[in-house]
């Protein structure tokens, strides 16, 4: 019997796991709609997970073995059901209707939705698929809807955007962490242990307009939880830059040596003085005071232990996001952090390969090693790897949520190829995404377990998952790490990778695609060569030598040692021209959708700890889902009282998008001006069907996170019941 | 279109950025006038300066530096020619305008008191940069103080000086502190609040002479004949609009220039006014916040307009107002009172004071609590919070402003906004026998007391064994504690596991709940 050491399938921890075959046992379960999982995981230690797994790793090989797992390709047929068919007929079809669409639509009628599940090897892939076979420039993600305000903001300030610049560990010395917008102890639970330092000193600061569980763990002194009304996390970071300032408690040579722009973003914090602020954002001077200051007392240049700022989707999924994140690097920057060894600013990646999906060219504008498409010489350098002329490449396309919206329009995309992306309950204003999709000539979808994307595909293609392919994924800290085959492909599964060399053929390209991961690896190091996430010192032989090998790691020439990754960046200056980090002034618009007196309540969104993304993967796994069954609507007793709603009531929420219901569940969690829902199912409580769209101008992140919305009992349910 | 803009302080600087940076198609030439020399500074901090809890540097709002856009400070407006449409500089030049913007800000106003004109050395009032640097300088030498007004400016100045170690009295000329924003009631707990800083105070009598040696102030003398020695007397009796200009152009000018919705003065629609010189019809506040707001408003009706068709030499006429293609709201709230006083938190909004009306439909409800420096008072109307008076409320106050500004539903029994929501209870505190059998001990994988203990009487006596057989503390291992009291307690009650406590009855039975967490592994 042997053990293969791996990653969990799901967030951006990547917690390091076992697995063994599963034991046979008299006491195994023998029903048919929950068969046993394959194999057995066992937590396995790391320097981020330390053994430690959530309910969702422990179970994530049922997964493997759901019942309804997609095993041959499906084609819509006439009568409106998806059949199976052979692999053979379904890519006959799909490159018959990409050849007629191309020459009827010209290139930009095809159309590329990746997914930040995917490895690096296929995100990678499917990059170059777009670029070189399709040559078409629309290609997004939806990391987009994850780390591109993050993204956005470092890219700016540092001149490199990796979420965390710092392994994790580091956290565990801090004197002071300021988390924004981040439920890591329900996203991540594992990650809560490298907080137990900095909550023992006092010093962990929390801001969510929910008492969520991260919120609660500042509780008993050991922090502090600041809730501001949805949609102004951007004042409070403006109010603590005003406050460090105002009481001298600014790292000014910190600021002269390594930044510029301080004087402009001083100036732009002289309106925000903590009285105006809590004033807008509901949060008290005093408190917004005392933020400040233990940020300060624990930074270094004031004899502190480290501080860090960290920003998740809670502050970045809005139509500021990338202003906030900036707000957020300033306060930083402010305080002499970043490239302090023991400090910084990190933004904290959601999903899986949420980093690495974003650095190979599953971006709109991008090419691999995070380098942009509009860069003469990165186009010369990727096309010169992938063999083909540079002018041959596309330039950039549009950020995701444009990308959706274009989509089956007369002048936009007819065919959209899907990747491990369930956009029907994960995008936002996901009706109209809906629409969409029925406009198109041609939908399809690769997925492992049937979606609410995959019933609406024409063609559907049944891939490989987790513990039964080789790849590598890159970790929320930039720590590249190897994920390993223990089980064959269930029925006719493929993986990406030879879907698309596949496809490649059949449309007639002579571009070179691996299919052996290893290989495809090696192309994109090379391929990443001198790109900000240069990989090219990397190789799977290495991976495997070597667990802390974190980019960027440049090849060496011949003869000398190789390079050893760089775990910590900045420790010598950013890569800027200059070498400076640069300081941008973010100005506090607020919520696209505010509340009015037809919607005069706050609909915030997020996640719960059982459930990973739009529920595909963790729905399927009957403890999970029993765990949390169904959608609902976490509101306040005070509101509920005015409502004459009871825990377990079903209520009936109206935004400008449209209408859902779900079940009411009272909290004193939550702001009474606020209610919350988790993202994860379909249906009539699908809370993204009335989410808005609206986009942030730089980072193109739609404002999952807050609108305005009316809320009431609903009158349908009460006579329902038969 | 040229654009002159009299006024380069808080508001005229951010109108200036707002229509520059709604200005798309470069249609505006803009010249602005400042009569100080300084870059536009946060007026606003001035108190906070004094009060020792500001950098100075923090108080510059800088000079954006803006296309189209010519800023000459130091050079003040001396005169309008609106036959010509051109403002006079006092260096002599002639700034022509097709539109302007009229951004004067407001002066200290200097009471009727003998002895001031002109002002002695050592008396003050905080206006600009140059007098709150006079204070501070005063304050090094001197030990008592007099604050003359006793509205938000002069509790936030008094209690600034009281913080820097001077003896403070302030001498109002109301029998009760801040009337405009609070009723008697609400002013005697602030007024007991400044008692415990230590700050005197003269209620209901004016100040009628100062007292002058060599030109440098020495003490007052009040209405009733008391004489309070001072070395430095700061006036914050209030403030008057700066609409000279405007009155010498034949503008209607009452308490303020007088404007309209669209902040166009009522004589010429070519000519607005924001800020502290205007009177727009729901009167000016004075307030920041509302001269942002007009700020805001006027550059994106500007923005948006037709231009005006009237000739030079055209008479001002009715039909040629600047056409407004979209409504621009306001934003909600902008009349918050907050003072940043040292020790002093009071915080009123719409509906408060004296002088609030009595009207039909207002709900007004109380918490007074004197003897620990709490008043609160809420005002509620159709559901929503319509006006609040908050003093030593911490928190609430901010929940308060959070309701008001936008108008989010009020509870029930409003009563409930009073004092804050309790906030969500930590789970694992409890000890282990009063912990239902339902709560979740270990969230990370959702395992429950009950699980646990039915771990245990399977024979699990360890946290690791029970980790091997429930998965709780395998995540984020912070249950690790309340496990090992959990094991710690059932070992002691029953060390034999032969009459292990039954589960204590949960409250509610949630049956789906119970055992969720029981062991997992296949």
């Amino acid at each position: 019997m042997t053990t293969t050491a791996t990653h969990c399938p799901y967030c951006a921890l990547q917690c390091a796991m076992s697995l063994r075959p599963a034991p046979v046992t008299a006491a195994t379960p023998m029903d048919p709609a929950r068969p046993a999982a394959p194999v057995a995981v066992d937590g396995r230690d790391f320097p981020t997970n330390r053994g430690g797994l959530c309910q969702k790793g422990w179970t994530s090989a049922q997964v493997l073995s759901a019942p309804d797992r997609i095993t041959t390709p499906l084609i819509r047929g006439a009568g409106g059901e998806l059949c199976p068919a052979t692999w053979d007929e379904a890519l006959n079809l799909i490159a018959e209707r990409v050849l007629v669409n191309q020459a009827e639509h010209g290139e930009g009628s095809i159309a590329v939705f990746g997914g930040g599940g995917l490895t690096n090897e296929k995100a990678y892939a499917l990059g170059k698929f777009a670029r070189t076979v399709l040559r078409t420039p629309f290609i997004d993600y939806n990391g987009r809807f994850c780390m591109s305000s993050a993204a956005a903001g470092a890219n700016r300030a540092f001149g490199v955007d990796r979420g965390l610049p710092f392994p994790l560990e580091d956290l565990g010395g801090a004197q002071a962490i300021l988390l924004l917008g981040s439920n890591l102890a329900e996203t991540m639970p594992p990650a809560v242990q490298h907080l137990v330092g900095v909550r023992d000193a006092g010093g962990l600061i929390v801001v969510d307009p929910r008492r969520s569980a991260t919120a609660a763990l500042t509780g008993d002194g050991k922090g502090l939880h600041l809730a501001p009304v949805p949609g102004t996390d951007l004042v409070v970071l403006l109010a603590i830059l005003h406050i460090l300032w105002a009481e001298g408690l600014a790292d000014e040579e910190y600021l002269a040596d390594r930044t510029n722009g301080a004087d402009a973003v001083r100036r732009s914090a002289s309106s925000w003085w903590p009285e105006r602020a809590e004033a807008v954002c509901g949060v008290s001077a005093n408190a917004l005071r005392r933020a400040a200051r233990l940020l300060a007392h624990a930074s270094p240049s004031r004899g502190g232990g480290g501080a860090y700022v960290l920003t998740g989707r809670g502050v970045e999924q809005s139509t500021q996001g990338t202003a906030t994140v900036a707000a957020a690097i300033n306060v930083a920057l402010a305080l002499g952090l970043p490239g302090r060894r023991g400090s910084g600013y990190g933004a904290i990646t959601g999903q899986g390969n949420g980093q690495g999906g974003r650095e190979h060219g599953q971006k709109s504008d991008q090419l691999p090693g995070y380098r942009m498409i509009t860069d003469p010489a990165a186009r010369e350098h990727v096309a010169g790897v992938w063999g083909v002329d540079p002018d041959s490449l596309p330039g950039p396309g549009v950020p995701a949520v444009e990308l959706l919206r274009r989509l089956g329009t007369p002048a936009g995309p007819k065919v959209l190829f899907v990747h491990g992306s369930n956009l029907v309950v994960s995008a936002p204003n996901a009706d109209r995404v809906r629409d969409r999709l029925a406009a198109l000539d041609l939908l399809v979808a690769c997925d492992f377990v049937p979606s609410e994307t995959t019933d609406l595909a024409h063609v559907v293609l049944p891939v490989t998952q987790w513990a039964e392919e080789e790849g590598t994924m890159t970790s929320l800290e930039g720590r590249i790490i190897r994920r390993r085959r223990v089980l064959p492909a269930p029925g006719e599964a493929r993986s990406e990778l030879e879907i698309l060399a596949d496809l490649a053929r059949r449309l007639g390209s002579t571009v070179r695609f691996d299919t052996d991961p290893a290989a495809v690896f090696a192309e994109l190091a090379r391929a990443s060569a001198g790109g900000p996430a240069d990989y090219s010192g990397l190789s799977y032989a290495r991976l495997d030598a070597e667990p802390a090998l974190f980019w960027p790691c440049p090849a060496t020439p011949d003869g000398e040692a190789p390079h050893p990754g760089t775990p910590r960046l900045f420790a010598d200056g950013f890569p800027t021209p200059d070498g400076r980090a640069r300081m941008h002034v973010a100005q506090h618009l607020g919520p696209s959708d505010d509340v009015r007196a037809d919607a005069p309540l706050y609909l915030v969104t997020g996640r719960v700890l059982q459930h990973y993304q739009s529920g595909a993967q963790t729905r399927r796994v009957p403890e999970l889902s029993d765990a949390v069954p169904e959608p609902f609507v976490e509101l306040h007793p005070l509101l509920a009282d005015r409502l004459k709603a009871r825990d377990g009531d079903r209520l009936r929420l109206e935004t400008s998008r449209g209408v859902i219901r779900a079940k009411a569940r009272l909290t004193a969690a939550v702001r009474p001006d606020t209610v919350f829902m988790a993202f994860h199912w379909a249906g009539e409580g699908s809370v993204n069907r009335i989410t808005t769209d609206a986009t942030d101008p730089v980072s193109g992140m739609p404002e999952f996170k807050v609108c305005a919305v009316d809320v009431r009992l609903d009158e349908s349910s009460t006579a329902g019941v038969a | 279109m040229r654009l002159v803009v009299i006024g380069n302080g808080m508001v005229g600087s951010r109108f200036v950025e707002d229509l520059i940076g709604r200005d798309g198609d470069e249609r505006f030439e803009v010249t602005v006038l400042g009569a100080e020399v300084y870059e536009p500074y946060n007026r606003v901090l001035l108190s906070e300066l004094v009060a020792g809890k500001a950098d100075v540097a923090m108080l510059a709002l800088g000079q954006a530096v803006l296309p189209r856009t010519t800023v000459r400070r130091g050079i003040a407006a001396a005169g309008i020619d609106r036959e010509s449409r051109v403002v006079l500089g006092s260096d002599g030049s002639r700034n022509e305008y097709d539109l302007l913007v009229l951004a004067t800000g407001s002066s200290a106003r200097i009471p009727p008191v003998a002895g001031l004109s002109p002002l002695p050395r050592g008396v003050l009032p905080l206006r600009t940069l140059d007098d709150a640097r006079g204070i501070i300088a005063a304050t090094l030498n001197t030990h008592r103080a007099v604050v003359v007004g006793a509205g938000v400016l002069g509790l936030e100045v008094a209690t600034g000086l009281a913080r820097r170690g001077l003896c403070v009295t302030v001498v109002h000329g109301s029998p009760h502190l801040m009337e405009r924003q609070l009723d008697p009631i609400a002013a005697k707990v602030a007024s007991d609040a400044l008692d415990r800083l230590g700050i005197a105070q003269r209620l209901g009598v004016f100040t009628e002479e100062a007292y002058v040696e060599d030109g440098r102030i020495t003490g007052v003398r009040l209405a009733d004949g008391e004489v309070l020695p001072a070395d430095l007397v700061v006036l914050t009796a209030g403030t008057i609009p700066e609409s000279g200009l405007a009155r010498e152009a034949g503008l209607e000018v009452r308490r303020g220039i007088v404007v309209g919705e669209d902040l166009a003065t009522t004589q010429d629609p070519c000519i607005f006014a924001i800020g502290d010189c205007a009177q727009p019809p729901e009167g000016g506040s004075g307030l920041i916040a509302q001269g942002w707001d007009q700020a805001r408003r006027l550059a994106i009706q500007l923005s948006r307009s037709a231009v005006p068709s009237r000739g030079p030499d055209v008479p001002a006429g009715a039909e040629d107002e600047v056409e407004v293609l979209d409504e621009v709201p306001s934003a909600g709230g902008t009349d918050v009172v907050r003072l940043k006083a040292h020790g002093l938190d009071v915080i009123t909004m719409g509906v408060c004071g004296p002088s609030r009306p009595a009207a039909e439909g207002q709900r007004v409800i109380q918490l007074s609590d004197p003897h620990g420096g709490r008043h609160l008072e809420i005002v509620v109307e159709d559901g929503r919070l319509v006006g609040a008076t908050c003093i030593g409320a911490g928190s609430v106050g901010a929940d308060l402003t959070a309701a008001y500004t936008r108008r989010t539903p009020v509870p029930v029994d409003p009563a409930q906004l009073l004092l804050r929501p309790v906030q969500g209870v930590a789970t694992q505190a409890s000890s282990p026998t009063l912990m239902p059998d339902r709560t979740t001990v270990c969230s990370c994988n959702g395992v429950t007391k009950g699980a646990i203990v039915a771990c245990w009487r399977a024979g699990a006596g360890t946290v690791a064994e029970i980790a091997r057989g429930t998965k709780a503390t395998t995540g984020c291992g912070g249950c690790k504690d309340v496990v090992g009291g959990l094991i710690e307690w059932l070992n002691s009650t029953d060390p034999d596991r032969r009459n292990a406590p039954a589960p204590s009855s949960s409250r509610s039975g949630d049956p789906q709940q119970v055992p969720s967490g029981a062991p997992v592994i296949a």
